[in-house]
């Protein structure tokens, strides 16, 4: 497959790379979830771009269960942000480190 | 765009639904289904039955799990010719099977810790048992996981309730923080995995393993240098190792497993552990066994630096949750051996390694979700001083779990790094096994430390750091305090008994489990 490289695969690549330095550097969890999910749809973009030149089907099925398992993870990241939240934590992973190194 | 046979087929064909799935393949998935179910079962049922102080749940879940482990145990004597159904997704082959012993054994001990454990620690709520049915769910997808889509929903469906679960104590800052940077950490892993599968199914145009394997072993695609499939096996192999908390990718480590409640650390460290090394074990082992010379070696590098890593810092711990989640991310190193010598002899030493790992493992971790009260787990080392008098069976049975950690004969650790080790010489990866070795013997200095300091006679008084670590509770009151407040319930008390048993009775014969090893099967890809 590799020699037809088309400008798909390098934004997903780009995305991916962008997400995973979002997560590395960010502080605020929300961000670092929002990254995250940036990491997961680059993955769907390369899973469609190839289902595309493989002519396969496995790759937008693929993609499909991606996104269903993201909501269920939005989900629940979302209520653990919100329950720091409520306890009256400032969001911020740095200080959210309580248990020693 | 064409589409696939099947699909072309399936619109063609009238609408047939009682054919849709055969009942082989149902069979063939009978553990889950009967987990899968269950967990539903028991939600129902925790809308019927009063909250507080029942047993109507933990015997439902235990019911659920003994049934599952039972039609496991069937299928194991049945061994069905060609375990594999719905079309090559999933297999239930002799691999998968005693992995899922393994996994549902501890999830049995830990429904039968659990209604002491969550009285103790004021969190008695229904969808405990729910979550960790859903998770044990994904466990057993994943043992058996036969394409890259099922892996991947395998290790979604046991994480994300496992995130709940460490979260589960939602009033106290330390669960609260636990749970999300698992969350987060796991979801990054996630990120690795899903990117590194789909380079794979681009690069072979599958996402079946055994059609990924084929795809290797003839095409030209294994003789030509190809960068994208190699990004893509060391993108899962990073996501992999994430879940394996082998190091470098073990950051979440410490900290979730201190800042959960034990209870749940206990399924976390050896169920998940078990799971994931099992399609680690498949996905490396047999499906890009023809990649073995590329992947070998960075394998056998992540192995060396969580078995150094992981038993050096364990050895600066003053919390045993703490230090067991080092010395579990040493123990991901000592079974990255058998993953990287990669033929039968290393997956088997790697299988036995972990269901010896789950009995030491779960039996150490049940001894500190006993001695756990209200609002927290005793698991500082100044409030385990004395243990040896006030509780000389427990102090005892923690003592052999520790020395089995460490590889001492007569205990079933001794025998899982002898089988790991000899199987590195064997394939002649001497370096592998002398680290292992070297490194075993620094962990006997921690190990041995939380022994001396149970049987050292008197209840010592908190040393400064200890009482900057206790934080709330000072430490001269949690000293004082446990004489009156452990009282071993039996069916927890059993747990911890039948673990050490197991630790040892396996550390003497330990032919009864290999024997069993030595029959298995991987379906190959």
């Amino acid at each position: 497959m590799s020699g037809m490289f088309p400008g798909f695969l390098i934004l997903s690549a780009a995305l991916f790379a962008i997400g995973a330095v979002g997560v590395l550097v960010r502080r605020n969890p929300l961000v670092v979830f929002m990254s995250i999910e940036l990491m997961l749809n680059a993955a769907n973009l390369a899973l469609i771009t190839y289902a595309r030149y493989t002519d396969t089907m496995a790759g937008q099925i693929f993609a499909l269960f991606v996104i269903a398992v993201a909501a269920s993870e939005v989900v629940v990241g979302l209520a653990l942000i919100t329950g720091v939240y409520r306890s009256g934590r400032r969001l911020d992973l740095d200080e959210l480190s309580e248990m020693s190194e | 765009m064409m589409f696939p046979a099947e699909i072309t087929q399936l619109a063609a064909a009238p609408w047939l639904p009682l054919h849709f799935v055969p009942a082989a393949n149902l069979v063939g998935i009978l553990p889950i289904l009967i987990v899968g179910g269950g967990a539903v079962m028991v939600l129902l049922a925790d809308l019927l039955v009063p909250r507080r102080g029942n047993l109507v749940l933990p015997v439902a879940t235990a019911i659920v799990l003994v049934g599952a482990l039972g039609t496991a145990a069937g299928q194991w004597a049945v061994h069905a010719s060609n375990p594999v159904v719905f079309n090559g997704a999933y297999a239930e082959d002799r691999f998968a099977l005693f992995a899922d012993f393994v996994i549902l054994i501890t999830a049995l001990a830990v429904v039968a810790l659990s209604p002491g454990y969550l009285r103790r620690r004021g969190m008695e709520e229904g969808e405990y048992y729910i979550l960790l049915l859903a998770s044990v769910t994904g466990m057993l997808v994943l043992t058996g996981a036969l394409n890259l889509i099922v892996v991947f929903l395998g290790i979604e469906l046991l994480s994300i309730p496992l995130y709940v679960l460490a979260g589960f104590a939602r009033d106290e800052p330390l669960p609260q923080e636990a749970a999300m940077k698992y969350l987060l950490l796991g979801g990054f892993a996630s990120g690795f995995l899903v990117y590194g599968m789909a380079l794979i199914y681009g690069e072979t145009g599958h996402t079946g393993l055994v059609a990924i394997h084929h795809v290797l072993t003839t095409t030209a695609v294994s003789q030509q240098f190809d960068p994208m499939l190699l990004a893509g096996i060391a993108l899962l192999a990073v996501g992999l190792s994430f879940k394996v908390s082998a190091a470098p990718f073990h950051w979440w480590t410490p900290d979730v497993y201190q800042g959960s409640p034990a209870l749940v650390t206990t399924f976390m460290s050896v169920a998940t552990k078990v799971a994931a090394f099992a399609v680690f074990l498949r996905l490396f082992s047999a499906t890009l066994a023809p990649y073995r010379a590329e992947w070998q070696v960075p394998i056998a590098v992540v192995a060396i630096i969580s078995m150094v890593f992981g038993n050096v810092v364990a050895l600066a711990q003053t919390s045993v949750k703490r230090l067991l989640a080092y010395s579990g991310i040493a123990q991901a190193g000592y079974v990255m051996i058998g993953l990287a010598v990669g033929r039968p002899d290393g997956t088997e030493a790697s299988l036995y390694y972990l269901a010896g790992y789950a009995f030491m493992n779960t039996g150490a971790f049940a001894v500190i979700t006993i001695l756990s009260r209200r609002g927290e787990d005793c698991d500082r080392y100044s409030q385990l001083s004395g243990l040896g008098r006030r509780q000389p069976v427990l102090a005892g049975l923690m003592a052999i779990f520790m020395l089995s950690l460490a590889g001492f004969p007569l205990t079933v650790g001794f025998f899982g790094k002898f089988f790991l080790f000899s199987a590195a010489i064997h394939d002649g990866q001497l370096p592998l096994a002398i680290w292992g070795i070297l490194t075993s013997a620094v962990s006997l200095f921690y190990y041995l430390r939380v022994i001396l300091i149970m049987f050292s006679g008197m209840p010592q008084t908190a040393s400064d750091e200890e009482i900057q670590v206790a934080g709330v509770s000072v430490g001269g009151a949690a000293v004082a305090a446990p004489e009156s407040a452990v009282a071993v319930g039996v069916p927890a008390g059993l747990v911890v008994v039948l673990a050490g048993a197991g630790t040892l009775v396996l550390g003497i014969f330990p032919a009864l489990i290999y024997t069993l090893l030595q029959g298995i099967t991987v379906v190959h890809g």
